[in-house]
């Protein structure tokens, strides 16, 4: 299984990626830096201290969900834990995955669904769940499932939930200090004009602009980090099975089907394998995962059929 | 005034990045350690799978005594290794005899039939599959510990770390010989 390919460069293709999503969180930190300098200007020193509320009002609403993940995901998607003697198989694929991985064995659960697809969640490799569903196990063979498998292992291995809880909580934050400050702009303030008597007019247009465009830019910047996320997690799986031709015959076989998962809850739309939504209707600017056809060329590219 | 805190400061970084990649060494090596401890844990469930599957066969075949005997006798001297190059040229004489004794079983319908063969057989692939995972997971952890040993700055501390470059787990096969080149 490992012997045909030894060479392919998925090492330096997870390089590149892992900066390209560190640049990415790094820019969301220029937009927090922008939003608080937007504030200073319009309000004043004084006006800073509105940021540790916001930071930690969006701190609590995501770091519940990031910690119990594994319990809410799976209550939120109805998945039912694996009986690994009924399903030998599946247990068997996954825990292969782990050897390779080097990560502890996950909770593996099925969702009852038609629909062919597969997500992981937990806050780390020992509260990490993966799940199916029944609609993907009918679908494909051992060597696509283990691929599967092997993306969510990525994932796991990736700590992908607390890479999307720390872009979660950003953007969470922005919109919130935001929302405050436009507000307070259109509504009141009244009494603190005295300030801002002799300041540029310049900066405070900036301002305004900066308080606008903050909110969609983080989430912009959200779902591109989702989008490179999912694309580290197709080379992390191929470093781990060695065998980029499973997966890509398991997206492929998910690009022809044309069922949809059932809850398309946008909440929960990030963690799938392949995105719940109606892909067609979006650019690839809003979605959360790459489009199929790049990811099947890109696994293409390290079979060396390309 | 300002220089010597200055300079203390370097030399606080310095030892600071001397700490790191002295203990990235000493990680790594216990990586490649548990690694290798990996590769034994699956190997043992081979070996422990091998007692079974023989009996299987025996009941349904006749005249294959020569392929049981290889298997029970490669298990047996797979037993004694300890060392990374025994441990890994005993497996691969199991991995060719097992290979060879399935190859076998293809003359038999009625064995490849039995329920008790067709779980056997998804143990056994799923155990090769690990082995061979163990084996790749604790290659690249040694590849990792040797890279740091030979590069700036982790280099220098390999002494005090009292670590050193590990060997390969590389299995003689046949098999893998006669695989067709892959173009890139």
């Amino acid at each position: 299984m490992a012997t045909a390919a030894r060479n392919f460069d998925f090492r330096k293709l997870q390089a590149g990626n892992r900066r390209k999503s560190g640049e990415l969180l790094f820019g969301m930190g220029i937009i927090v830096g922008a939003v608080v300098w937007a504030l200073m200007t319009y309000f004043g020193k004084g006006g800073i201290a509105i940021v540790p509320v916001a930071i930690g009002v969006a701190l609590i609403s995501v770091w519940g969900s990031y910690w119990a993940s594994d319990k809410i995901v799976l209550t939120m998607t109805g998945a039912k834990l694996l009986d690994e003697n009924k399903n030998r198989q599946l247990y068997d694929l996954v825990s292969e995955v782990c050897v390779a991985a080097g990560l502890p064995l996950p909770k593996i659960a099925i969702v009852e669904d038609d629909a062919p697809n597969a997500f992981a969640t937990g806050r780390d490799p020992e509260h990490a769940v993966i799940a199916f569903t029944t609609g993907i196990l009918r679908l494909m063979d051992r060597e696509e499932l283990q691929g599967v498998a092997a993306h969510e292992m990525s994932h796991v291995a990736n700590r992908d939930t607390l890479v999307s809880a720390i872009a979660a909580t950003t953007a969470g934050a922005l919109a919130i200090l935001t929302d405050f400050l436009m507000r307070i702009m259109i509504f009141g303030g009244g009494e603190r004009r005295d300030d801002r008597d002799n300041q540029n007019p310049i900066a405070l247009i900036g301002s305004i602009v900066v308080l606008i465009l903050a909110p969609i830019a983080a989430m912009l910047l959200r779902l591109a980090i989702s989008r490179k996320r999912e694309a580290l997690a197709d080379l992390t799986a191929v470093q781990f099975t060695r065998n980029p031709a499973g997966l890509r015959r398991a997206l492929e076989a998910l690009q022809a089907d044309t069922t949809v998962v059932q809850q398309r809850s946008t909440s929960v739309a990030h963690i799938w394998i392949e995105s719940p939504l109606d892909n067609s209707a979006t650019s690839k600017l809003f979605s959360t995962h790459p489009p199929l056809s790049e990811r099947i060329a890109t696994l293409k590219a390290m079979e060396g059929l390309s | 005034m300002n220089i010597v805190v200055l300079v203390l400061l370097v030399l606080v970084v310095l030892a600071l990045l001397a700490v790191m990649s002295r203990n990235r060494l000493v990680r790594l090596n216990i990586s490649v350690d548990e690694a290798f401890a990996q590769i034994e844990v699956q190997l043992k469930r081979r070996s422990d799978l091998i007692p079974n599957l023989v009996e299987t066969v025996k009941g349904y075949t006749n005249h294959e005594a020569s392929t049981l005997e290889a298997v029970v006798a490669a298990r047996a001297k797979a037993t004694a290794a300890t060392s990374v190059a025994d441990v890994a040229a005993a497996d691969g004489s199991v991995t060719q005899a097992l290979r060879g004794l399935l190859a076998v079983t293809e003359n038999y319908p009625d064995l490849k039939a039995s329920a008790n063969f067709l779980a056997l057989q998804e143990e056994l692939s799923t155990t090769e599959n690990k082995v061979s995972f163990a084996r790749q997971f604790y290659n690249d952890n040694v590849r990792s510990l040797n890279q740091a040993i030979k590069t700036f700055p982790s280099s220098l501390f390999v002494n005090s770390a009292k670590v050193s470059a590990r060997p390969f787990y590389e299995v003689e096969d046949p098999q893998d010989r006669k695989a067709p080149t892959v173009k890139f």
